[in-house]
């Protein structure tokens, strides 16, 4: 996809179906969905600063454990000291993203690559949300 | 996304309908900060809200310190299961004050 905030409705109506075809509930379906929502929205904002012109790279992988997700985008690395730097339950917008992609998903990892940016998160099937 | 304002009283009443994301959370932002200019209260209707991300969160919270600021009201309604579950991931449910129906709102002041 590219990277226009259009398209963010688009993959929210393909993830959330899926996740409940893979067995979670309406809850954890929308959770999911949020999740990968953000971590989308961040590489628009982040990676390419809203330029709409970038490329993504989404894909989906079901595993024995649950849902795999990689993300790739060719925009700038993610800074990693920023990255829930600030503590939730605070007043003050932004940063929110990364905190819900944190507590809904459970392993989350970004990488710089060859390749470009890597993002991937999985959730196992066990974990209520 | 689509926006619909009324009057109840000195209160404004805002109707959001749809998706709240990166794509459309600005025009809510943008309305939000324009209509609490000219009334002492705002109150927002979340019943007709599909999907709301931080972003949209974001929005609110911007909006809220702004009516403190200036000394106004902003309060939320009609949140739906789905909006109370961002509420709930993003630990602001408590920043807000949020009552099930219009009437409540209203009658917060």
């Amino acid at each position: 996809m590219s990277s226009d905030p259009r398209y963010l409705p688009v993959v929210r109506g393909a993830i959330g179906p899926l996740a409940a075809a893979m067995g979670w509930d309406e809850s954890d379906s929308r959770a999911i969905t949020l999740a990968l929502d953000e971590a989308l929205a961040n590489i628009i904002r982040h990676a390419y600063h809203n330029c709409l012109d970038g490329r993504i790279e989404l894909e989906c992988r079901e595993t024995p454990e649950g849902l795999e997700v990689t993300l790739l985008d060719n925009g700038e690395p993610p800074d990693r000291t920023k990255i829930c730097a600030r503590a939730i339950a605070c007043d003050q917008p932004g940063g929110l993203g990364t905190h819900i992609i944190k507590d809904v998903m459970d392993t989350v990892s970004y990488q710089a690559t060859p390749m470009g940016n890597r993002f991937v998160a999985t959730k196992q099937f066990r974990k209520p949300i | 996304m689509k926006i619909s304002i009324r009057d109840a009283g000195e209160a404004k009443i805002v109707e959001v309908e749809g998706d709240v994301d990166l794509g459309t959370s600005p025009d809510l932002r943008r309305t939000l900060f324009e209509i609490l200019l000219h009334a002492p209260k705002l109150a927002l209707n979340l019943a007709a809200i599909r999907y709301i991300d931080s972003s949209g969160i974001a929005t609110l919270l911007e909006v809220l310190k702004d009516s403190q600021r200036r000394n106004k009201e902003f309060v939320l309604f009609g949140l739906s299961p789905a909006v109370q579950q961002v509420f709930r991931l993003t630990h602001v449910i408590r920043i807000f004050q949020v009552f099930q129906t219009e009437e409540e709102a209203l009658g917060s002041a």
